[in-house]
């Protein structure tokens, strides 16, 4: 949107600091709206604790260095807690930019669920002998769970696509039907304790540790100034204009200091003294004396973060994602365009099926146990963080980065209050009336920028 | 009609006509819910030491269809009805019917709001007592948190109210101190779990006790003790999830108040023969005057749970609740019966 | 501007003969036969619902025939959607400006037949090149690639879509009333093109209902009325009258009846 008005010379006449940026504004306005709400909670905590100490004092700086909501310990929480609504969201932008929805997330979260669950504890360890914790359950239960979502997920598209049954209906079907098949897989029990080795993506059971976090943020770094280089070189090959060279660096800064920052975060939040303690205890070891340990990046956000990459390089790179995009801004001129548009919808809940079993993974995985009741109205927030991220129901537009910041928005708010002592009822209210008052503010962009 | 009724409960029952002198009717609300079986099997055996006759209907979660149950199970001429209602006002006019015809009614589980009904179930508020009691005898003092039910749901606040009676005292003297209270919404152990993570991080890991309402919400919470290396604290529970009884084996979780649904229903059984061979409601043996929330006062007979610590995990192997391979999965060197 | 030079000894470039399509009772189309040679203009007339674009979207592969048989440099040819339809270099330019409003002038350009990098993702740079190229081509102040067509003006999408049939050789071209969204300027500019188009050898099916344009433009017309070709005749002989009257009457004008 910046470079409408120039005459060949490889220099754009920035018209603002963000325009020379070429970030996009609305993804600004996501990132400005959780830093709010991390501040809010900040200094909310900050108070509470004051309170809780008797020590309350009027010094604002004082509210906000006591506060625990943006201590690394909480921001290891949030992005735990968001890992499993944020991996289905992702699928769900696909969904709903071509004009469908799902509502069957949550029940083929919880079929996957129950389908990996009886792997683990009946069918692996007794059926095949294996016996309990196995090296090889982990990964067989999770290809026996990425094969159910496939296949549920591909039967769904079949039933849209071919039998052109509307997408509300199949998928409503799909929330009774799978939900009730967990139920009968698992013959109404919670199952676990699960596998050790699949509890690793669960979260705080399974952290890359200090140095590997490290060499993660690392490579990140180095990925991103790589892509930002190679399409700087491939805009001059192409002769087409280019940012100027400070907004390049700033830019490339910025996202820099920001994955290492977050590395150093979860690096800084160190694993308890008392679990540390078990583990060397477990080992027959004794504990040294001031000894710590960073839990660093955990497996389940850094599966996110593949999730995340792997999408938005189907949505931007591959002809797939082109076909859903255009299939969504107009499904005649898709058609016309000689697009196989009902193998198109068979392939997106293909997507979205894996994605609801790699979600049970993590999500089961941080129970520990699978519960039946697992992945209940999920589906209405990944729709939520969906929407919330600037997906447009009416189709054709949506973003992976938004859906995810759009899971964090609501994770943020939920754990918020869970922290600062909002109950259940007030916390749906909330969350509840942010939905609506995103989309409207959503809609008033939208017709400011015109587009 | 009624004779076509009367044939359908027939094939929906699939008994013969009565060789005994008594019949008792029984309405299911769902019995494609696994646990009814349980009763359903108790139910039965009490009926027939009794010398009656088991029929039932199954109303496929429809209060319409179980009212036009229960009137084909009296137009077989049942002595006594036992009802596990779908819903608690729909199913008055079955008792309104059932009283006119003199044939005494059980509310079975779940209450009806009508004084001419009997009402039988687990007592929901000495679940709660029990809860608390458990927990307090393990860490009679210190930091508490209260990871309660679905706000949706009002025996989330019975189980609370009984919680809140045992621990009055200690609160009172100050021994303990409740840092954090939340309702679980939908029950969800995904949501007790991460309650429970933010309330550790608010008060930074000073919490040396927790009371969850039921098995679910306090899988959530050990899993959330578990990541800071804090498990092994004192957990509350309820219903005897398999899940759960395992924790309380490994010693992550202090007690399941297990509700012995055999129990139930042989109380169903037994009570139902006493009402149909004429026993007023007033003079069946342990009845009590129960105040519904409805404001009704009727005639009740409230079950003792059961809680189920490290000290009697037997009880739940030897009543057939649960495999001992299942219970002790993971432990060694516990307690009876996984030493 | 027609010049009346088609040599029409040869092979025709496209024939449909027989053509039917009928949607549930109506019959849409009824038996039509139209031809069409190189660097010819054929215009096909008639009231809304007269069948001429139904009768297009069988060559275009939008809609598939219930009979009738398409030829295509004389060899039959088997058009069953849209892909086919590509695979015979026939493109189409549909009067709706069939773009997907929230994907950018290359996309669009090339959607369904993205250029790719050896690894198979889509090579955005280089299509926005060849977009620059060819649209730079038609509309030289062209600079908007970078956004979502919805924000382009009826011409600007008109020359989105017309660049698509350039690119990619087209050799029949169906224009769906081209210029109906177009101001004055703009379709004298589509109207230049169509001539250029024909220079080059391509032959045009014109969709069109604006009779003084299709004297204009074309060099024969095929009228059809209720499903039906009421004839074809060389728009240097007919009259405007002529043509009217075979569009509101049905009838060959005797004068033309050969």
């Amino acid at each position: 949107m910046t470079d409408e008005t120039t005459e060949g010379p490889t220099i754009v006449k920035p018209k603002g600091l963000f325009a020379a940026l070429e970030i996009d504004t609305r993804l600004l306005g996501m990132i400005g709206a959780f830093l709010v709400i991390c501040l809010v909670f900040q200094v909310w905590t900050g108070v509470n604790t004051q309170i809780l100490r008797d020590a309350f004092s009027w010094d604002p700086f004082a509210w906000l260095t006591d506060g625990r909501f943006l201590t690394p310990r909480n921001i290891f929480n949030l992005t735990i807690q968001t890992v499993s609504v944020a991996i289905m969201a992702t699928g769900m932008v696909f969904v709903i930019v071509t004009r469908n929805i799902d509502l069957s997330v949550g029940s083929l979260l919880a079929t996957c669920s129950a389908m990996m669950a009886m792997t683990q504890t009946l069918v692996a360890p007794g059926w095949l002998g294996l016996g309990l914790e196995h090296p090889l359950i982990a990964p067989l239960a999770i290809v026996v769970g990425l094969i159910t979502g496939l296949v549920i997920g591909a039967f769904h598209g079949w039933l849209i696509g071919y039998l052109t049954i509307p997408a509300f209906i199949v998928t409503l079907g799909g929330l009774f039907v799978w939900r009730n098949v967990a139920w009968h897989l698992s013959g109404g029990q919670t199952i676990g304790p699960l596998d050790g080795n699949f509890q690793l993506f669960g979260g705080i059971n399974g952290t890359l540790g200090e140095t590997w976090s490290w060499v993660f943020g690392l490579i990140a770094v180095a990925a991103a100034l790589y892509g930002l280089m190679s399409a700087r070189r491939t805009k001059i090959a192409h002769e087409f204009p280019v940012k100027p060279v400070w907004a390049e660096v700033t830019v490339a800064g910025v996202i820099a200091v920001a994955i290492l920052g977050f590395v150093a975060i979860l690096n800084a939040y160190e694993v308890p003294v008392l679990r540390l303690r078990r583990a060397f205890e477990a080992r027959g070891e004794v504990m040294p004396q001031g000894y710590t340990e960073g839990y660093g990046l955990p497996i389940s956000v850094f599966v996110l973060i593949l999730v995340a990459v792997a999408m938005t390089v189907i949505a931007q790179r591959t002809r797939l994602g082109r076909y859903i995009f255009a299939l969504g801004g107009n499904p005649e001129a898709a058609q016309l365009a000689g697009i196989r548009t009902r193998a198109l919808i068979v392939k997106i809940f293909m997507i979205v099926g894996v994605l609801c079993a790699i979600s049970a993974v993590v999500a089961s995985a941080r129970q520990t146990f699978h519960s039946n009741d697992i992945g209940t109205l999920d589906e209405l927030r990944v729709i939520a963080a969906a929407v919330i991220g600037g997906t447009a129901l009416s189709g054709g537009i949506g973003t992976i980065y938004g859906a995810i910041l759009g899971a964090l928005i609501m994770q943020s708010l939920q754990s918020g209050m869970a922290m600062v002592g909002v109950d259940a009822p007030y916390q749906n209210i909330v969350v509840g009336v942010v939905l609506v008052f995103a989309v409207y503010v959503d809609i008033v962009y939208r017709k400011r920028t015109g587009s | 009609m009624r004779k076509a009724l009367v044939l359908a409960a027939a094939l929906a029952a699939g008994v013969s006509t009565s060789v005994y002198a008594q019949t008792v009717g029984v309405s299911w609300s769902n019995f494609q819910e696994e646990r009814w079986k349980t009763d359903e099997a108790a139910m039965k055996a009490a009926l027939e030491a009794g010398g009656a006759t088991y029929i039932s209907t199954d109303a496929q979660s429809s209060s319409s269809k179980q009212l036009a149950d229960i009137e084909a199970l009296m137009a077989q001429g049942v002595d006594a009805l036992i009802v596990l209602a779908q819903d608690a006002e729909a199913i008055i006019p079955a008792v309104a019917a059932a009283a006119d015809e003199g044939i005494p009614i059980i509310a079975y589980d779940r209450l009806i709001e009508d004084p001419r009904a009997f009402y039988l179930t687990f007592d929901n508020v000495e679940v709660g007592r029990m809860q608390a009691r458990a927990v307090l005898a393990a860490q009679p003092t210190g930091n508490y948190v209260m990871i309660k039910g679905s706000s949706a749901d009002p025996n989330a606040d019975f189980l609370r109210g009984g919680q809140q009676e045992v621990l009055q005292a200690a609160l009172d003297s100050g021994a303990i101190t409740i840092v954090g209270e939340a309702y679980t919404d939908g029950w969800l152990p995904a949501n007790a779990q991460r309650n429970m993570e933010q309330i550790l991080t608010a008060n930074d890991n000073n919490v040396d006790a927790v009371v969850a309402s039921n098995d679910g919400t306090a899988g959530g919470v050990v899993a959330a003790l578990t990541a800071q290396g804090m498990d092994g604290i004192p957990v509350s529970g309820q219903d005897g999830d398999h899940a759960a009884l395992n924790r309380v084996a490994l010693g992550t979780q202090t007690v399941s108040v297990w509700k012995d649904a055999r129990e139930l229903g042989r109380a169903a059984g037994e009570i139902a023969v006493a009402l149909a061979g004429g026993t007023m409601m007033d003079a069946v043996d342990g009845a009590i005057m129960f105040t519904t929330p409805g404001g009704n006062e009727m005639n009740a007979v409230l079950l003792a749970p059961v809680p189920i610590t490290r000290d009697n995990l037997s009880v739940v192997v030897d009543a057939g609740w649960i495999p001992q391979d299942v219970l002790c999965q993971g432990v060694s060197g516990g307690p009876a019966p996984c030493n | 501007m027609a010049q009346n030079n088609i040599d029409r000894s040869g092979t025709p470039l496209v024939e449909m003969r027989k053509m039917q399509k009928a949607f549930g009772g109506i019959r849409a189309v009824d038996g039509v036969t139209v031809d069409l040679y190189p660097g010819e203009v054929v215009g096909v007339l008639g009231h809304n619902g007269a069948g001429k674009s139904v009768l297009m979207k069988m060559l275009s592969g939008a809609l598939v025939r219930d009979g009738g048989e398409i030829y295509v440099n004389g060899q039959r040819a088997e058009i069953n959607n849209p892909r086919d339809a590509r695979r015979y270099q026939i493109e189409t330019i549909y009067q709706y400006l069939a773009l997907a409003d929230n994907l950018d002038a290359a996309s669009n350009l090339f959607l369904g037949r993205e250029l790719v990098t050896p690894l198979g993702f889509v090579d955005d740079a280089r299509m926005e090149a060849e977009t620059r190229k060819i649209m730079g081509r038609l509309t030289p102040n062209f600079r908007r690639f970078s956004t979502p067509v919805a924000g382009l003006s009826g011409g600007q999408r008109q020359s989105v879509a017309i660049s698509r049939a350039v690119y990619f050789n087209a050799k029949i071209l169906i224009m769906d009333e081209p210029t109906a969204a177009l101001g004055v300027e703009e379709t004298r500019m589509v109207a230049e093109l169509i001539d250029e188009l024909k220079k080059q050898g391509i032959g045009i099916f014109l969709i069109d209902h604006d009779i003084h344009q299709v004297k204009e433009l074309c060099d024969r017309a095929s009228v059809m009325k209720n499903g039906k070709l009421v004839g074809t005749v060389d728009v240097h002989v007919a009259t405007e009258d002529d043509l009217l009257g075979m569009i509101i009457l049905g009838k060959m004008p005797e004068h033309l009846a050969a």
